[in-house]
C-alpha cells in the first residue's frame, strides 16, 4: 500500500482553478519531488494536503485510510507533518522548546494542565524524558548546542533544520518540506541535502518536497511531479523528467 | 546533581522578592512607623499586583490584548460581596468566610472570561480587544442597574429600584444599585492578600513551564504552525484567557473586602482601570511577570507618595512613565543594562577569581 495517494485533487477559489485533476502516489520511504514554475499551484497542494484549504474535488488517502477534508490538527495526528516556505518558528521560545512543544500529541508525553500546575511528580518524570527524546532530535540534526538560544537567534540554515526537527517531533509517517532550500548558499544547501537524506534513511520517513534549487531536486529525489498552471506537467524517474522537453520548457527554459 | 534549571531559579527569585516585601512590611508595621497612608496601600497594591501578573497572562503570554480585566475585576468583586454580605451571620470565621467568597469571585469571573472568550477566541486579529473593553463597560453599568434582596420568601432581583423588591418587613437589601454593596464586613488582610498574590504567581509561572503553557506562547509566536504541529488554538486561547479572567477576579474579591462600601465607578472598575492595568504591564515588560508585578507596586505607590506635591504629581507620574517606557525598551538602555547587570558582573568577577 502507498503511503500517499492522492486522486484527481482540485481546488477552485471562487471562478479560478488553482490545481486541477491533481494524481500523486508516494511509496513508503521515497523521496519525492514537487517542482513547476511560480504560481503553479504547488504551495496549495501542500495546503490542501495538511488541511489549510478544502480541496473542492478528489481525494486524499494516507496510509490507505481517507483523509480528505480534515483539520490541520487531525492531519497532524494522522502523521503529516510540514515545513514552511517562509520560515516559521516559534521565535521567542528556545530551541528546545520548539521540539518539545512539538511533541505535544505524543501520548506517552502527556499530561494534564493541572498536573503541570501543581507540579507533580508526573509532571518532573514526563518533561525529562521529553528533554531527552527533544535532545536526542537536536543531535540528529546537529542543533544540540543551541538548544539554550532562542530560536530567532539561529543563523538562518539552522532555522530552517530546526523547523525539520520540529516536524519530525509529531512523529510523523509523511514529511512535505516547501523549499527547504529557499535562501540558502550553496554551502547550507549541501548540508541540508544530506540532512534530508539521513532523515529519510535514518527515520525510513516518506518525504514529499517543493523545491526551485535543481541541484537538491535532482541530488535527492527520487522521483517528480512537475506542475505548471495547476496541471501535471510530467511524472515520473527524476532523470527522466528533467530531459522532458515540456518541462524544460515550461520551467527549466531552453 | 545538575544545577538548578534557569527558569527554576528565576521564579524562586519572583517569590523571594514577595515574601521579603511582606516580611519587610510586617517588620515595618510592628516596630516602625508606618504612616496610615501606607497601612492603607498594602492591600491594593495586592490587588494590583495580582491584576498585573493576570493580565500578562493573557497579553505577553497568549499575546492577545484585553481592555476590560476592570470588567472581570468587577464580576468578582461583586459576586463575592454579595456573597459575603449574606453569609456574615451564617459563617462567623472571617478568614473560612473570605476563602469561599474567593471561591465565587473567581469561578463567576472565569465563567464570563470563558462566554467571552468562546466566540472572540475564535476569530483573528485585535477584536478580543474590542469586545473586552464592550464588556467591562456594559458590566460596569449592569451592576450600577441591578437591584438584589433577600427575604424569608428567598432572593428578590429588580432591575428598576429598591421598592419594586417587594420585600418583606425582615428582607434584607444586598445590591443597591448605584449605591452598591454596604456594610459587608471587610474580611481581607495584608496577609491574605500576598497569600492571594503567592498563589497567583504559582499558578502562572509553573503555566508557563509547562505543556499546556508552550502550546500557548507557541500560538502567540506562530499561529500557523502551533496548528500544522497539531495545537488545538481554540482551547488553549480559552484556556490561558479564562485563567486570566479568573484571577482577575480573585483581585477583585480581595479589592472588595478591604472596602466596606462597594460600589463601581469608572475610577475603580471602568476603562481607565483596565488601561491602568494595561500600563503596568507594558512598563514592567510584555511576558515578565517579575516585571509587571514590580511595575504595579511603584506605580501604584508613586502617586500616593507624591501627594504632597499638590498638582504636580501626576505631571511627575507622566515623566515616569515615559522614563520607565523608554528604559524598558530602548534597545540602547537594554544593551546598556545587558553590560551593566549585576548578575553579569558576579559572573565575570568569578572568572577572574578563577
Amino acid at each position: 500500500m502507498s503511503m500517499l495517494e492522492v486522486k484527481n485533487l482540485g481546488i477552485s477559489f471562487g471562478g479560478l482553478r488553482a490545481v486541477d485533476d491533481f494524481n500523486l502516489t508516494i511509496e513508503k520511504g521515497e523521496l519525492y519531488g514537487l517542482i513547476g514554475p511560480n504560481g503553479a499551484g504547488k504551495t496549495t497542494v501542500f495546503n490542501m494536503l495538511t488541511g489549510v484549504y478544502k480541496p473542492t474535488d478528489g481525494k486524499i488517502l494516507l496510509d490507505g485510510e481517507d483523509v480528505t477534508g480534515k483539520r490541520t490538527i487531525e492531519l497532524n495526528k494522522e502523521g503529516i507533518a510540514r515545513t514552511f516556505q517562509n520560515i516559521r518558528l516559534f521565535s521567542d521560545l528556545s530551541v528546545l522548546d520548539n521540539v518539545k512543544v512539538a511533541l505535544h500529541n505524543q501520548k506517552e508525553y502527556t499530561y494534564s494542565t493541572l498536573t503541570g500546575i501543581l507540579r507533580l511528580p508526573r509532571y518532573y518524570r514526563l518533561e525529562k524524558e521529553m528533554d531527552a527524546r527533544a535532545m536526542e532530535l537536536l543531535e540528529v540534526f546537529g542543533l544540540d548546542k543551541e538548544a539554550d538560544y532562542k530560536a530567532s537567534n539561529l543563523p538562518y540554515g539552522k532555522q530552517r533544520e530546526l523547523e525539520i526537527a520540529r516536524a519530525m517531533a509529531t512523529n510523523p509517517k509523511l514529511l512535505l518540506l516547501d523549499e527547504p532550500a529557499a535562501g540558502m548558499n550553496p554551502n547550507e544547501t549541501q548540508s541540508l541535502m544530506n540532512t534530508i537524506r539521513f532523515v529519510r534513511d535514518k527515520f525510513d520517513m516518506t518525504i514529499l518536497l517543493i523545491e526551485h534549487d535543481m541541484k537538491l531536486v535532482s541530488g535527492i529525489c527520487e522521483r517528480l511531479t512537475v506542475l505548471n498552471f495547476g496541471q501535471i506537467l510530467a511524472s515520473g524517474d527524476t532523470a527522466e523528467v528533467l530531459k522532458d522537453p515540456k518541462v524544460i520548457t515550461a520551467y527549466l527554459g531552453e | 546533581m545538575k544545577k538548578m534549571s534557569k527558569t527554576a531559579r528565576s521564579n524562586l527569585i519572583t517569590y523571594g522578592i514577595v515574601i521579603l516585601a511582606y516580611v519587610g512590611c510586617e517588620i515595618w508595621m510592628r516596630f516602625g512607623n508606618m504612616s496610615s497612608l501606607m497601612k492603607g496601600l498594602l492591600v491594593p497594591l495586592c490587588v494590583y499586583a495580582i491584576l498585573a501578573v493576570s493580565l500578562n497572562l493573557t497579553v505577553g503570554i497568549l499575546g492577545e490584548l484585553s481592555l476590560g480585566h476592570a470588567g472581570f475585576m468587577c464580576v468578582g468583586a461583586f459576586a463575592s460581596a454579595a456573597f459575603t454580605k449574606c453569609m456574615e451571620q451564617a459563617i462567623p470565621v472571617p478568614t473560612v468566610r473570605f476563602i469561599i467568597a474567593v471561591l465565587i469571585g473567581v469561578v463567576c469571573a472565569g465563567i464570563c472570561g470563558i462566554l467571552v472568550g468562546i466566540p472572540v477566541l475564535r476569530l483573528r486579529g485585535d477584536y478580543l480587544a474590542i469586545v473586552t473593553l464592550a464588556f467591562g463597560e456594559i458590566i460596569k453599568n449592569l451592576v450600577n442597574a441591578i437591584y438584589l434582596g433577600v427575604d424569608s420568601n428567598g432572593f428578590h432581583l429588580s432591575m428598576k429600584s429598591m421598592l419594586a423588591l417587594n420585600m418583606e418587613a425582615d428582607g434584607m437589601v444586598i445590591i443597591n444599585g448605584a449605591q452598591g454593596i454596604t456594610g459587608a464586613p471587610s474580611d481581607s488582610n495584608f496577609t491574605l492578600g500576598i497569600i492571594m498574590l503567592l498563589i497567583t504567581l504559582f499558578i502562572v509561572l509553573n503555566l508557563i513551564n509547562s505543556r499546556a503553557g508552550r502550546a500557548i506562547m507557541a500560538i502567540r509566536d506562530n499561529r500557523i504552525a502551533a496548528e500544522s504541529i497539531g495545537i488545538n488554538i481554540t482551547k488553549y486561547k480559552i484556556m490561558a484567557f479564562s485563567i486570566s479572567a479568573a484571577m482577575a477576579g480573585a483581585a477583585g474579591v480581595l479589592y472588595a473586602h478591604n472596602l466596606t462600601t462597594l460600589t463601581a465607578l469608572p475610577k475603580n472598575f471602568g476603562y481607565n482601570m483596565s488601561i491602568t492595568i494595561l500600563v503596568f504591564v507594558v512598563l514592567g515588560g510584555i511576558g515578565s511577570i517579575r516585571g509587571s508585578m514590580i511595575s504595579a507596586v511603584i506605580l501604584t505607590m508613586l502617586p500616593e507618595m507624591l501627594r504632597s506635591l499638590d498638582e504636580y504629581r501626576m505631571l511627575i507620574y507622566a515623566i515616569v512613565l515615559i522614563a520607565a517606557m523608554i528604559l524598558t525598551w530602548s534597545p540602547k538602555a537594554i544593551e546598556l543594562r545587558e553590560r551593566y547587570s549585576p548578575l553579569k558582573l558576579l559572573r565575570r568577577k568569578e572568572k577572574e577569581v578563577q
